[in-house]
């Protein structure tokens, strides 16, 4: 755990230098006294930088220890969290071209099959009302949601 | 008593048929709304005006001030039941009222939830009619500096939401402020960390965020099980009533949440997820059993939901007083009322009195009936428990999309709430609390306009925020949160390191 704990706070540690750089990049104060677009970020990375070193300072001085029982889930439960992500990723790019309906029908089929395995008897009324039954009664309520190339 | 004559002329107005059962109507779509995870009360409010459209301005405003109190319970629900809030102020709730869902007394989490927003809504509502235009005056003395320094008051009870560690969740408070810098500089206009991306040019709205980190990122958490059994109580609800020694906890809670949900919501900028995660602190602060917060209190549950209902009714004053809308909500709220042809601000009330005090009238009327429909409703939305995880789960990511999408038609939001929810599930892991990173992504432009605008108005001397006495006062406080938070963490790092000494 020692050894993730340091990662973390390294990378937090770049991420408030990241946050400083881009900070004096903007003005640090604006022309009428005022404090510019620079002035707050740069002390908040001040302050992500500082919180990190000091908790970097101490796991160093912390004895190695094992990763907590569970901490990484078995291979059944990355393949699930790699389907919801792959599925979210998907509809994303899948959202614009094909509209709200299709994508969520294929995205609805996909993860109850695949992670919540129901038989397609189950799956098909589900995902149908879960996209199409969702997006007609979105619709009847005037929320605009993606129609895509086929105008579904 | 001039108050009061006006408001007795509200209620015949309110309590017409009509209205009666708009705001009927209105209560139990707004409860639905707030059920569904990724339609906050915003986004239901938002997506249901077009259906008063056709309603006389009275009609239309009173359904859609009590689909936005109802959303404000109907949050709860999906807290406690799924451990997914259906608005940022339910979030808090989660910590303990999922845990006593988990210990099979979800019915008396959403029972005291009930009766706190109840009692928080009526005093509310109460406090409105009686003290609305000194109240505001008062916060109208707020400048600048004032409220930087109450947004201090705020941001140090980050602190004390602190779960194991203070700089874990200072670190992720922080992080929350980075966030919230994301866009358009408000002063100069200039862009700020949008590396040339012209959707951040909006900045990172906080709904899609609260979806990633908290629906996705916790359904993340669960795909790691086997997605079976991670309903809380297994479907049961035995009683909405609390045990009776949890009646005596629960009414100074109430009471407390009930006074700091009202002072919130007459400050203009505030939001009922300050008022839930303020009032929570403040509970943790004064329990004489601190450590038990978030295995499952009662007081954890009744504070902040009495705080965020009392806020929503109080939340109107500032609209109707002075024509502030104090959260997003509110602003669509205020929309509604200019589409309908009112101008909300202090002519409201002499221009329109029979209208504002029969929406005020009918907050009492919706509160009735939010308790009457949510009491013996309990089981019934407890039902949802029946509904198979894996089905659910998948309904919920819909629901996210569509709620992430919806409030700005962008699909580049979608995206927000999917990184948001890949961070939210490694912060899980890692133990790094995420709700100060969602508190201070909603304060962050608010504190850093007040920070700015105070240095400009006093041309650079940053001796203002002590020599005004309102702003000293909640610096002060600010001091002593902080101090007492940083006293109470020492010892327990020293004696952990001491410990490992020894070994």
């Amino acid at each position: 755990m020692r050894r993730v704990n340091r990662i973390v706070w390294g990378i937090l540690l770049a991420f408030g230098a990241f946050v400083v750089y881009e900070s004096l990049q903007l003005s640090y104060y604006g022309t009428d006294f005022g404090p510019g677009p620079g002035f707050f970020s740069f002390w908040l990375g001040v302050l992500v930088i500082a919180l990190s070193l000091a908790e970097l300072t101490w796991t160093l001085r912390q004895p190695a220890d094992p990763l907590p029982k569970g901490f990484l889930p078995d291979r059944q439960g990355t393949a699930r969290i790699l389907s919801i992500i792959g599925a979210l990723a998907a509809s994303l790019l899948l959202m614009a071209p094909l509209g709200f309906s299709l994508t969520m029908l294929g995205f609805c089929v996909f993860l109850l099959r695949s992670v919540g395995r129901f038989s397609w008897w189950a799956v098909l009324p589900i995902a149908g009302l879960s996209s199409f039954g969702l997006a007609y009664v979105f619709r009847m309520l005037y929320v605009l949601l993606p129609t895509g190339m086929l105008g579904i | 008593m001039e108050s009061f004559q006006h408001l007795m002329n509200g209620f015949v107005v309110a309590m017409s048929l009509q209205n009666l059962l708009f705001a009927t109507i209105g209560c139990i779509l707004g409860t639905l709304i707030g059920v569904l995870p990724g339609l906050g009360p915003a986004a239901g409010t938002a997506l249901l005006i077009p259906i008063t459209f056709k309603l006389e301005p009275t009609s239309a405003i009173i359904m859609l001030a009590a689909i936005y109190y109802g959303a404000m319970y109907g949050g709860t629900i999906t807290s406690v039941l799924i451990n997914v809030p259906g608005e940022a102020a339910s979030v808090v709730t989660c910590l303990d009222g999922y845990e006593m869902a988990k210990q099979g007394r979800a019915g008396a989490a959403l029972g005291i939830a009930a009766i706190g927003s109840f009692i928080g809504g009526s005093v509310a509502t109460l406090g409105l009619v009686l003290v609305a235009l000194p109240l505001a005056r008062f916060a109208l003395k707020f400048g600048p500096p004032e409220y930087f320094s109450l947004l201090c008051v705020g941001l140090s009870l980050v602190m004390a939401l602190a779960g194991k560690s203070l700089s874990k969740a200072l670190i992720m408070g922080v992080i929350g402020l980075v966030f919230s810098l994301v866009g358009i500089d408000p002063v100069e206009g200039a862009p700020r960390f949008t590396f040339g991306i012209t959707p951040l040019m909006d900045g990172v709205r906080f709904v899609p965020v609260v979806m990633g980190f908290f629906g996705i990122g916790e359904i993340l958490l669960n795909a790691e099980k086997s997605l079976v059994g991670v309903m809380a109580g297994g479907g049961k609800v035995s009683s909405f009533l609390p045990r009776r020694e949890e009646w005596r906890i629960s009414v100074t809670s109430i009471l407390r949440g009930t006074g700091l949900g009202f002072f919130l919501g007459l400050i203009p900028g505030t939001n009922s997820a300050v008022a839930s995660f303020m009032s929570y602190a403040i509970e943790k602060k004064v329990s004489k059993h601190p450590e038990k917060f978030g295995t499952g209190v009662i007081e954890g549950v009744a504070a902040p939901e009495t705080a965020n209902n009392a806020y929503a009714n109080a939340a109107l004053i500032p609209l109707f007083t002075l024509g502030l809308p104090g959260s997003p909500t509110i602003a669509i709220l205020m929309g509604a009322l200019i589409m309908n042809g009112l101008t909300p601000g202090p002519l409201l009330f002499k221009q329109h009195a029979t209208f504002v005090w029969a929406v005020i009238a009918s907050l009492y009327i919706g509160n009735v009936i939010l308790l009457i429909l949510n009491l013996p409703l309990v089981g019934w939305w407890a039902k949802l428990l029946r509904i198979p995880y894996q089905a659910l789960s998948v309904i919920i990511l819909v629901f996210c999309i569509i709620g992430a999408y919806s409030l700005n038609n962008s699909i580049f939001d979608i995206g927000v709430m999917l990184v948001c929810g890949v961070l939210g599930y490694a912060f899980k892991k890692l133990d790094f609390p995420v709700a100060p990173a969602i508190l201070t992504l909603i304060l962050g432009p608010l504190m850093e306009r007040s920070l700015r605008e105070s240095i400009s108005l006093s041309q650079g001397d940053y001796s203002i925020f002590v020599t005004r006495p309102i702003s000293l006062v909640f610096l002060a406080i600010t001091a002593l949160i902080l101090a007492s938070s940083a006293w109470q963490a020492l010892p327990a790092a020293i004696r952990e390191e001491s410990k490992e000494a020894q070994v």
